[in-house]
């Protein structure tokens, strides 16, 4: 289902205008930990438990035994400069709950990507390091004499 | 109220401890001299040892009051409030919770097809008793659904599917259990002695160990440098059976163990299952309450050992998609109710969740809502799976379950029984059949006190009515005098959470470090005494009543 209004209509529109429920389900790791068959996402806020079940069975075939719902409450912060209290949105969460013998790991999608540049990243302050080092060294018994001064 | 607490903790101090100075001289100088020197046992300082004893001294507390109800009185002292507890039962049993039921009553479950060789000796007996008795088993069962039929058209149309499937549970129970006393009695002469209890209050609470702690508890000890190390380690959940019964039946004598109570291997230790993670993640519910430990009677009736009990199975037409994994909800609700209700008849014997059971006691408990029936037998051989006991216990209850099966098919218009199952009716008398006995030898009560057991055998008239107050009060868990004192939004928001009015005077309690939920149950004043009552006259300065809290 969707929220958008469907616009009246005039002659010489199209006919015939299809909107996209704004039905969306983002899987998240669970910042508790949990049995391996359940399985958290963070739903619009939409969605009932019934429609994250249909959802989960129709589109992608997962058998679902059955799934609880909360609503979690954003958190507030100040805002920097003025000061005034900011309230992040609520998000609704959802537990579901695969059949027993099933078992979810959430991915580990980014971290053989996240090593490599780590390691460069490491490497290029390495390197930085060892130059100021260097620079240091060289001026060691010329206090004050701007970097550009030698050769 | 930070303020005041400290002052009488100050006074308490002062008045009790020894006068620093005093120079009294020993009474005899050849007290004061051994041949070898005698040294006080070398004790371990470090946190989790000292953690160990103060836990020791307190169940050893425990242990030591000489009543049932100041027993259980005791569990609850540390909580004005109650305690967090988990809620199990049968208003709600949730998927896959086979593991966390072991867990949390330390059993060994065996899922059986027959019930244990024990029942053997009976196994003739009871097939003629069969015999004789499935015709009017069959007409009761047939009238019993009738009545239901009559009574649910009075219903409201609306009425939950689970409610019927209650009512009609109940309407057949009922007139299996008269019918299956009546006509055994001649038989197996302890069913005349019997109690039945209908819908009574079985309820159970006790302490888990071994569950994983939860992140703000984490996050504490990540806090704290030296507690660095005891991040994940496991900590106690309170835990609270509830359940309701259609009816139950006592006997003064307990039933024999099914096997004898031994200590057990490391492999069959093994065995039962550790359910680490938070409760909540499998769908059970948790609340502040007081733990209320109620086997369906209050302390002082002679009939205290359970026979078997009726549990309904209501909770499986709440909780429709369970689909083929009926069997294991039912298990898991098999050992919860046979282990809460057990665990309350030991708490009337003198033991608790600290004080482990001295002798094995047993019960049979049936699932039904009259059509499928499932039968458990359950040993109970000890009480304490708090803390490290879940690692440590040498001990584990045992229960074997059989899997659901119909007692009929169906009953037609008239009231007649279509595709009656014997076997199922053979199983049932089999329960009625086990006789009870005395244990020879065996002091029930260990934990007891000789004269005063229960409250009502305390002579001192104030201190009696208190108790017996203090108890009904906790059990009936009607909301303390003061409620809980409660945060505002406004407050998380605006002062908690962000720090937006720090010139106000901080009066309120979490401005002033109190946490209302670690308030003890004694930490309140008696009743006012008018000056005209006082005992020591007008100008008396004692104004409140005595405590007298065990």
């Amino acid at each position: 289902m969707s929220t958008r209004w469907y616009p009246i209509y005039q002659r010489g529109n199209p006919q015939l205008r299809v909107f996209l429920p704004n039905f969306w389900l983002k899987l998240i790791r669970p910042a508790h930990d949990q049995p391996p068959n359940i399985v958290q996402f963070h739903c619009s806020m939409e969605m009932t438990r019934h429609d994250v079940k249909n959802y989960l069975e129709k589109i992608y075939n997962v058998p679902v035994v059955n799934v609880r719902t909360r609503i979690a409450l954003g958190k507030t912060r100040r805002e920097p400069l003025k000061g005034f209290v900011l309230k992040e949105d609520d998000m609704k969460l959802a537990y579901v709950t695969l059949p027993k013998e099933e078992k979810f790991e959430f991915p580990d999608i980014f971290e053989k990507q996240d090593l490599a540049k780590q390691e460069s990243d490491n490497k290029a302050l390495e390197d930085t390091k060892q130059g100021f080092k260097k620079y240091l060294e060289r001026n060691k018994f010329r206090p004050g004499l701007p970097g550009w001064f030698s050769i | 109220m930070l303020k005041l607490r400290e002052l009488k903790l100050l006074r308490a101090s002062v008045g009790n401890s020894p006068r620093a100075l005093s120079t009294r001289p020993a009474a005899n100088l050849s007290d004061e001299y051994t041949e070898k020197p005698e040294y006080p046992p070398i004790q371990d300082l470090s946190f989790k040892a000292r953690k160990k004893r103060a836990a020791q001294t307190w169940h050893e507390q425990v242990k030591n009051v000489t009543t049932v109800e100041g027993k259980l009185i005791k569990v609850n002292m540390p909580r004005y409030y109650g305690f967090r507890t988990i809620m199990l039962g049968d208003e709600r049993v949730p998927y896959n919770c086979l593991p966390l039921s072991q867990h949390y009553t330390r059993t060994l479950f065996e899922n059986v097809q027959k019930l244990p060789d024990f029942y053997d000796a009976a196994g003739e007996s009871v097939d003629s008793f069969a015999k004789s008795l499935q015709g009017s088993i069959e007409d009761a069962v047939g009238f019993a659904t009738l009545c239901f039929r009559q009574r649910k058209s009075e219903l409201p149309d609306d009425t939950p599917p689970a409610e019927l499937d209650r009512l009609l549970g109940s309407e057949i129970v009922t007139q299996i259990n008269r019918l299956l006393l009546m006509a055994l009695r001649d038989d197996c002469a302890h069913l005349s002695e019997t109690e039945v209890d209908l819908d009574p209050r079985h309820e159970a609470f006790w302490f888990v160990g071994g569950v994983d702690p939860p992140e703000s508890v984490k996050r504490m000890r990540d806090g704290v440098e030296w507690q660095k190390e005891f991040v994940n380690d496991p900590v106690d959940r309170a835990v609270q059976y509830i359940g309701r019964p259609y009816l139950a039946v006592r006997h003064r004598t307990p039933l024999r163990p099914i096997r004898p109570m031994q200590e057990e291997g490391r492999e069959t230790l093994e065995k039962v299952p550790l359910y680490k993670y938070d409760a909540r993640t499998v769908g059970f519910a948790t609340t502040h309450r007081h733990g209320t430990t109620i086997p369906g009677f209050w302390p002082g009736s002679p009939h205290e050992f359970g026979l078997l009990s009726y549990q309904c199975r209501d909770y499986l037409l709440k909780n429709p998609d369970v689909g083929p994994d009926t069997n294991d909800l039912l298990h898991a609700h098999g050992i919860q109710s046979s282990f809460g209700w057990l665990l309350g008849q030991a708490c009337y014997q003198g033991f608790s969740t600290y004080n482990d059971i001295t002798y094995p006691l047993s019960t049979q408990t049936v699932i039904t809502n009259g059509q499928y029936w499932s039968f458990y037998v359950y040993q109970l051989n000890t009480t304490t799976v708090h803390s490290d006991c879940v690692y440590n216990n040498p001990k584990v209850n045992y229960c074997w379950g059989l899997s659901q099966t119909k007692l009929f098919e169906e009953v037609d218009e008239s009231g007649k029984c279509i595709g009656f199952n014997e076997d199922v009716l053979k199983n049932l008398i089999h329960f009625y059949a086990n006789v009870p006995e005395e244990r020879v030898g065996v002091n029930m009560k260990p934990y007891l006190g000789k004269a005063e057991q229960k409250v009502a055998d305390i002579e001192d008239d104030k201190r009696r009515a208190f108790l017996e107050r203090v108890f009904k009060h906790l059990m009936a868990n009607r909301p303390r005098h003061r409620l809980v004192p409660e945060t505002y939004t406004w407050e998380k928001i605006y002062k908690i959470d962000n720090n937006t009015r720090p010139l106000e005077a901080k009066r309120r309690f979490f401005e002033l470090g109190v946490n209302p939920f670690k308030r003890r149950l004694d930490d309140h004043y008696g009743y006012y005494i008018p000056r005209d009552l006082r005992p020591l006259g007008r100008r008396s300065k004692i104004r409140h009543e005595k405590n007298y809290y065990p």
